[in-house]
């Protein structure tokens, strides 16, 4: 069916005849044929809009019909309906007209792609400071529960060392295991061009012992629990919970997050102990099946390079690691406010920053190993 | 005889989010083991001022003042009053019983069988008795209110603040929450704060009120409720009592 919106025009006065169906389906042909009426109707002094030849019009096409003697009123032209063609479309349109708010102008968004960094890096001191204030305000919370030790939910702790340990051991072991496999596997084709295949046990104990098994087992908790608490605090946040918390009296940060970061610091160091055992078996494999190396051989060669500098160096920033993700997807889970999306984008920033922070914490404690010339 | 001291003094509060205010000048009282409702339509700062009234948040200007407590915001350990939160707010992960102990066994050291025996006797008040080992995902919303009330009880505490006691419950729920409102006030005298709209809920439980107003981001009618209805000459107030058309625009500034 056609949509028309015809305008005739007599000097000053112009009388706007809509045709065929104003309404949702035809929407884009009426968006159309208002602006051509409107391009045409420039200079007229009053306007009156004929219904009489409307087939349809549902809400729609009235507020299209509206917003256009809107504008035209608001050019200084007087703009009518004649109602006794149509009295329900004049009715609809009237109502459209009378109901229509006048919002003072709201700020545009910046778009553009400057705005846009601006617009982050301007929230960045608010995100600092929000981070200083959580990490203060935890802080405080471990000697006040030192001197009240109720005041800490310690009877989750058996439950979140099941969770964020035992249950994650399977996926750590694996990842772990995987690892050593690549080194030894990077070694052989590496170290083999010199002949030094004999040096694979050496390279796998320094390289897992110091760097990746920290880093791969924080990564993975990280992505695991990381995920896991910042979505658990931040669906309490969201549904009251921390509020009944905080209105009987409680502390969250000691209540929630002292318990979540215990849990993290005991099993995270043990998660990193049993990867690096699994990781000297995946270099042990690799090494076997690919060279003549026997196992008695290469594991000989292992115990000779593990040393206590190498294991401490690696196991001493677990709980560095395991805190900075604790308190990242606590202090997220507690930020969020809003709803079932808020829970969504909150994990999500916690997981990220959690990989991230302990990537850099690693990458510091590299560089401080190897100033101390450790 | 001097008169007693009201239970909670606000006196000149401004609450708002930055720039924005959604109540400035705002005074009133509540007066001991009475059933104090905040009304007002959507939006008009009704929660605002409850999350101030229970010290979640500071107020940007004025004083709170909770007759034993002080500034709520400021107390340390037990809490003097308790809340029912809009959806109940029990922690999702403990049994009924376990949510109602947690209050009792971190702030008194009552233990075993008084500590079970104590939260079956508030689970009886509030008509949950058989329900103490579900957890709150079992039950239904106006359970899990009335467990919510349960726990606000444990303490013994004189005062409760209810949040929306019965949004979105059926109407026989709700009524019957309102009656076990007024068995804690008349009953065992507790001074009951509640944050809602509910017409039949107020003329039912409310001995006082406040009406607010987010135009005139305040306070525009206090008195009985029954009263207001009756004999208040102000539109706003008069249409929030009869559930009259009140101005249909939406334009904020006409």
């Amino acid at each position: 069916m056609s949509v028309a919106l015809r305008a005739d025009r007599e000097g000053d006065h112009a009388t706007l005849v809509p045709i065929g169906s104003f309404d949702l389906t035809h929407a884009t042909a009426v968006t159309q044929e208002v602006k051509k009426a409107e391009a045409s109707l420039s200079g007229s002094c009053s306007v009156d809009v004929d219904l009489g030849q409307l087939d349809r019009i549902d809400g729609t096409g009235a507020v299209l019909l509206a917003r256009l003697l809107d504008r035209l009123e608001a050019d200084g032209c007087r703009a009518s309906i004649v109602e006794g063609n149509n009295p329900e479309a004049a009715r609809l349109i009237a109502l459209y007209r009378e109901r229509r708010a006048v919002l003072p102008a709201t700020e545009t968004r910046a778009t553009g792609a400057l705005p846009r960094i601006g617009a982050l890096v301007s929230q960045l001191p608010r995100k600092a400071n929000n981070a200083f204030d959580f990490i203060g305000r935890c802080a405080i919370a471990v000697p006040r529960a030192a001197a009240t030790p109720s005041s800490v939910d310690w009877r989750s702790l058996p439950r979140l060392v099941q969770e964020i340990g035992a249950d994650a051991l399977p996926v750590t072991s694996a990842a772990n295991l995987l690892v050593g496999v690549i080194i030894g596997l990077l070694g052989i084709s590496q170290l083999g061009r010199f002949g030094a295949i004999t040096y694979v046990p050496d390279l796998v104990v320094v390289a897992h012992f110091r760097e990746l098994g920290p880093l791969v087992t924080a990564i993975v908790v990280a992505g695991r629990s990381g995920a896991g608490l910042a979505s658990e605090i931040a669906t309490m946040k969201v549904s009251e919970e921390i509020d009944a918390l905080r209105s009987m009296g409680f502390d969250p940060v000691r209540w929630l997050v002292l318990p979540r970061c215990f849990a993290l610091a005991i099993t995270v160091p043990l998660l990193t102990w049993v990867g690096d055992v699994l990781a000297l078996v995946g270099g042990l494999a690799a090494t076997v099946v690919m060279t003549d190396m026997t196992p008695h051989a290469y594991i000989q060669a292992t115990a000779n390079a593990i040393t206590a500098s190498h294991l401490l160096t690696g196991l001493i920033k677990c709980p560095f690691l395991a805190l900075a993700i604790g308190l990242i997807a606590c202090g997220q889970g507690l930020l969020t406010s809003g709803g079932a999306a808020a829970v969504g984008a909150r994990t999500t920033t916690a997981v990220v920053l959690a990989i991230f922070s302990t990537i850099v914490i690693s990458a510091v404690f590299t560089l401080f190993f190897a100033l101390m010339g450790i | 005889m001097p008169a007693p001291k009201p239970h909670i003094t606000v006196e000149d509060l401004r609450i708002g989010w930055g720039t924005r205010v959604l109540l400035e000048h705002t005074t009133f009282q509540v007066e001991r083991g009475t059933i104090f409702a905040i009304l007002g339509g959507s939006g008009c700062g009704k929660s605002s001022l409850l999350r101030h009234l229970i010290g979640l948040v500071q107020p940007q200007a004025g004083r709170i003042d909770i007759d034993g407590v002080g500034d709520p915001s400021r107390y340390e350990g037990a809490p003097p009053f308790g809340v029912l939160f809009q959806s109940g707010a029990l922690f999702s992960s403990m049994t009924l019983a376990e949510n109602l102990s947690l209050p009792l066994t971190t702030w008194t050291r009552i233990r075993g069988a008084t500590a079970r025996e104590l939260v079956h006797a508030k689970l009886d008040l509030v008509g949950l008795g058989a329900f103490a080992e579900h957890l709150p995902g079992e039950i239904s919303g106006g359970m899990k209110k009335r467990a919510g009330i349960a726990r606000a009880l444990m303490l013994e505490a004189d005062l409760l603040f209810f949040d929306e006691p019965s949004a979105g419950l059926d109407p026989i729920s709700a009524v019957e929450l309102d009656q076990l409102i007024l068995t804690l006030s008349r009953d065992l005298g507790i001074t009951v704060v509640i944050v809602t709209h509910e017409l039949p809920s107020i003329f039912l439980v409310a001995d006082n009120c406040i009406v607010l107003d987010k135009v005139a981001k305040g306070i525009v009618a206090r008195g009985d409720p029954r009263k207001l209805r009756d004999e208040s000459e102000i539109p706003f107030v008069h249409a929030f009592f009869t559930r009259s058309s009140y101005g249909v625009s939406t334009n904020p500034g006409g």
